[in-house]
C-alpha cells in the first residue's frame, strides 16, 4: 500500500436536497469521509446514488439557486461550500481538479487539442504561449500520447476515445493538482484501454502523490485500484473502509448484494442472486433504512429507525440495524452456499 | 478459410459446423454462417459517386450455432459484433458469404420470402430506451409481432402471458415506456422478442445499459426463458464477466476477424490467442489480492478498419509476436499472411501462427 499522509478533503454531514415540482430530491444525504494524500478513494453506487453529485457538489458545479447544500467540504482550510465563486476559482482546475465520465463531450471540437491544454495552463499562471505550449506537449508526453508535438495540433475527432481521455488527463494535471477527481473515467472506454486508463492514474498517483477520488459503479475496478471505498446507496453512506475489509468481510446487505450479482470471470458462475426490486426514488426514500424493501435480511426497526453510519465492532463503519455476530454468520453463510453450489 | 475474402468461393479446408463444438451442440446447426464478409462503402463525388475504400466491418467470418446453445461474441467496439449480428439477421444485406437457417440458404432472399424466416429469429438491443416507440402503449409494442405476422386471435390475452412470463405486472398493459425503468424496458424488449415463440433470438448488448443489481435479474430471466422454451441465443457483449456466465461457447472478435472459438470455460481458463490472453486479463478482477502488475497492458488502439494492416489483423499491437521475433519488430508471417482459424487443441480454435502455451506469462513480453 502507498504511505497515506495527511487528509486533503474532508467532507462533513454533505446533505444536497434539489427542490422540484414532484417534491425534494434528496440527491445526497448526510455524507462524511476523508480522502487522504497518496490513497484512490473508491465511491461505488448504483446510478442515481448521489456519487456524481457529491463531487460536483465540492467543486461548486452545482448552482446554488437549484439546490439546498448543508454540511462542509474541507480543502486546504477553506470550506468550499462557503467561498464565493470567485474565491473559488483559483482553487478550482488547479488544486483541485477533474476528469469527466464521457472524454467525447468534454473537448471542443472546433479548437485543437493542444490549444485547450494551452488555455488550461494559462487560465491560472500568467506564462507566455510558447512556455505554455512546451509544458502542454510535455503533459501529452507524461500521459503517454504517442509524438506529442505533432499531436498538439490535432483536432479532438482525431484522437482515439482512451486518447481523449489521456488528453483530459493532462489537461486535470496541469497545475498539479493536490486532489483528482475522475468520475467515471472508464466507463465509455473498452477493456483493454480502461486498463491503460486505470494504470495512469495508478502511475500520476504514486508519482505526484496526490489524492485520488475514483467514482464507478464497476466494484471490479475499485476492489482493483482503490485503497478505500465507500459504497453508497440512495445517497447514504452504507459501508466505508479499506479494500481488504470492504471486499474481504463485507458487512452490509446492499454490498453483498452486489457483490453476487456480478458475474465472475474466474469461473462459469452458478446462478447469480440479484437484489430484488429496484432503488427507490430519491423523492420518497423509504423511511428507516433506505435499504429495508429490498433487503433479504430486514427485521423490527429497519422501516422505522435510520441505521448510522458508525463502526458496530466489525473493524469498519458500515450502517445496518443487524447485530455484528449476525452479519458475520450471515456473510461466511452465503459464502459457503456459492463455493457449494460451484462445486456441485 | 483461405486470404480468399470477399469472393464467393466457398472454402473447404474447415467445415464450420465443427467448429468447437460444446456439449450442448447435437445435432445439425440451427444458423451456419461460411465467410461472411460486410463492407462498407466510403463514397466520394456528388454526381458520379466513385468508392474509395471500405470499411472492412465483417471479414470471413464463418460459425454455426447449435440448437438450444448461446453462443456468447465479445470482442471491443467496433471490432463488427453487432455488425455480424444484423447481418446474419439479414437487416443488412452481407458483401459475400452464406447465411443458413435451419439448413436453408437465406443469402439471397428478398423481404419478402424473409418473413416466414423472421419469427424463427428475433433480436434484442442494447438501449432500453431507444428501442421502444415512446407514443406507443406496452400492449401495442410487445402486440406488434402478433399484428405483423397477422396471427389468429386477439393478441392481447397472449401479450398479458408473456408479460407475466417477463416479470412484468399484466395490469400495466396500457402504460408508455417512459412510465417505465431501464430493467422493465428490458424485460418489455424481451417479452416482444419472444411473442413469436423464435427459435433464436439474437441479443445485442442486452444488460450493457443496466445497473449491476439489476443486470442479474435479467440474466436470470434469459436463463430461465432459454430453458423453458428451448431457445437458441447469439449473446453480444463487451463485458468479458456476463459472457463467460451466460455462453456455452464463445467466439473472440478482432477488427472484423473471429480470431479464436471455444467453449467458454476453455476459452477463459486456456485463451490460445494472445488478443483474447490480453483482453482476459485487462478484465479488473474484482478480487483483493490480485496483482495488478501481471496484466498484459495492450499498447496503442485497435487500427482503423478502412485500412487494416496486412496478415494477421493483431500483430502491430501483439505482444506474442515482438517475444517471438526476439524484441526486434515482428515475424514475417504474422505480418505477411492471415493466420486461418485451425484447431490448436481439441475443440479449441484460434486463428494465431503463435499460439499462447498454457504455461506461458505475457505480461513481461508487452512491458518490455
Amino acid at each position: 500500500m502507498t504511505q497515506i499522509g495527511e487528509p486533503i478533503l474532508e467532507v462533513k454531514d454533505l446533505k444536497v436536497h434539489f427542490p422540484t415540482p414532484d417534491g425534494v430530491v434528496k440527491a445526497v444525504d448526510g455524507l462524511t469521509f476523508t480522502v487522504q494524500r497518496g490513497e484512490t478513494f473508491g465511491i461505488v453506487g448504483e446510478s442515481g446514488s448521489g456519487k456524481s453529485v457529491t463531487c460536483l457538489t465540492a467543486l461548486g458545479l452545482i448552482k446554488r439557486e437549484s439546490a439546498q447544500i448543508s454540511g462542509e467540504v474541507l480543502f486546504e482550510g477553506h470550506d468550499l461550500l462557503k467561498l464565493s465563486n470567485e474565491d473559488l476559482r483559483p482553487i478550482r482546475g488547479k488544486a483541485l481538479s477533474m476528469i469527466f465520465q464521457d472524454p467525447f463531450a468534454c473537448l471542443h471540437p472546433f479548437y485543437r487539442v493542444g490549444d485547450q491544454i494551452v488555455e488550461a495552463i494559462q487560465c491560472h499562471d500568467s506564462c507566455d504561449k510558447k512556455e505554455a505550449r512546451n509544458r502542454t506537449v510535455g503533459l501529452l508526453d507524461a500521459v503517454g500520447i504517442p509524438q506529442p508535438d505533432d499531436r498538439f495540433r490535432d483536432y479532438p475527432h482525431q484522437f482515439s476515445g482512451g486518447m481523449r481521455q489521456r488528453a483530459m488527463i493532462a489537461m486535470a494535471l496541469a497545475h498539479n493538482p493536490s486532489l483528482l477527481i475522475a468520475d467515471e473515467p472508464t466507463t465509455a472506454l473498452d477493456v483493454t484501454v480502461q486498463a491503460q486508463i486505470l494504470e495512469l492514474i495508478d502511475h500520476i498517483k504514486q508519482e505526484f502523490n496526490i489524492g485520488v477520488i475514483l467514482i464507478t459503479h464497476d466494484l471490479g475496478v475499485v476492489a482493483d485500484v482503490a485503497q478505500s471505498v465507500m459504497v453508497m446507496y440512495a445517497g447514504r453512506a452504507v459501508e466505508y473502509g479499506s479494500r481488504e475489509e470492504v471486499f474481504s468481510g463485507p458487512l452490509h446487505p446492499y454490498t453483498w448484494g452486489l457483490l453476487e450479482s456480478i458475474p465472475n470471470i474466474d469461473r462459469r458462475g452458478a446462478r447469480l442472486v440479484p437484489i430484488e426490486g429496484a432503488p427507490p426514488s430519491l423523492i420518497r426514500v423509504p423511511p428507516g433504512c433506505s435499504f429495508n424493501p429490498r433487503c433479504p435480511h430486514r427485521f423490527d426497526p429497519c422501516d422505522k429507525d435510520v441505521p448510522e453510519l458508525l463502526d458496530r465492532g466489525g473493524g469498519h463503519p458500515e450502517a445496518c440495524h443487524l447485530r455484528i455476530e449476525d452479519k458475520k454468520r450471515l456473510w461466511n453463510e452465503r459464502e459457503a452456499g456459492r463455493v457449494a453450489e460451484v462445486a456441485s | 478459410m483461405s486470404r480468399a475474402a470477399g469472393t464467393n468461393e466457398p472454402t473447404t479446408d474447415t467445415p464450420p459446423a465443427d467448429i468447437a463444438k460444446s456439449s450442448k451442440a447435437v445435432g445439425e446447426p440451427l444458423v451456419t454462417v461460411e465467410n461472411l464478409t460486410k463492407r462498407f462503402p466510403i463514397k466520394k463525388g456528388i454526381v458520379f459517386q466513385r468508392e474509395v475504400a471500405a470499411v472492412h466491418a465483417v471479414e470471413d467470418v464463418s460459425f454455426s450455432i447449435f440448437p438450444g446453445e448461446t453462443l456468447g461474441l465479445v470482442g471491443e467496439s467496433g471490432c463488427g459484433k453487432s455488425t455480424t449480428a444484423r447481418v446474419l439477421l439479414k437487416l443488412i444485406e452481407p458483401t459475400s458469404g452464406r447465411i443458413t437457417f435451419e439448413g436453408e440458404d437465406i443469402t439471397n432472399l428478398n423481404k419478402r420470402q424473409m418473413r416466414p424466416m423472421r419469427r424463427q429469429a428475433q433480436m434484442m438491443f442494447q438501449d432500453p430506451y431507444a428501442s421502444l416507440n415512446p407514443r406507443q402503449t406496452i400492449g401495442q409494442i410487445i402486440g406488434a409481432p402478433f399484428r405483423i405476422h397477422k396471427t389468429p386471435g386477439e393478441p392481447k390475452q397472449k401479450v398479458q402471458e408473456l408479460m407475466e412470463r417477463v416479470g412484468l405486472n399484466p395490469e400495466h398493459y396500457n402504460r408508455y415506456a417512459h412510465e417505465f425503468s431501464g430493467g422493465q424496458r428490458q424485460r418489455i424488449g424481451v417479452a416482444r422478442a419472444l411473442a413469436l415463440r423464435p427459435k433464436l433470438i439474437v441479443c445485442d448488448e442486452p444488460v450493457s445499459a443496466l445497473d449491476v443489481s439489476i443486470q442479474a435479474q435479467v440474466l436470470n430471466l434469459f436463463e430461465d426463458l432459454q430453458e423453458e422454451f428451448g431457445l437458441t441465443y447469439l449473446f453480444i457483449s463487451h463485458d468479458l464477466g456476463v459472457v463467460r456466465h451466460i455462453s456455452d461457447r464463445i467466439a473472440v472478435m478482432y477488427l472484423g476477424h473471429v480470431v479464436e472459438v471455444a467453449t467458454a470455460d476453455e476459452l477463459y481458463e486456456n485463451p490460445k490467442h494472445p488478443y483474447t490472453a490480453a483482453l482476459l486479463s485487462a478484465v479488473p478482477k474484482g478480487k483483493v489480492g490480485t496483482q495488478v502488475t501481471t496484466r498484459t497492458v495492450l499498447t496503442g488502439d485497435v487500427p482503423s478498419p478502412v485500412n487494416p494492416p496486412s496478415g494477421c489483423p493483431f500483430h502491430p499491437r501483439c505482444p506474442k509476436a515482438r517475444q517471438v521475433a526476439g524484441g526486434e519488430g515482428v515475424p514475417e508471417n504474422c505480418r505477411d499472411e492471415l493466420p486461418p482459424l485451425g484447431e490448436v487443441v481439441d475443440n479449441h480454435h484460434a486463428a494465431c501462427w503463435y499460439p499462447v502455451e498454457e504455461t506461458e506469462e505475457l505480461a513481461r513480453a508487452a512491458h518490455a
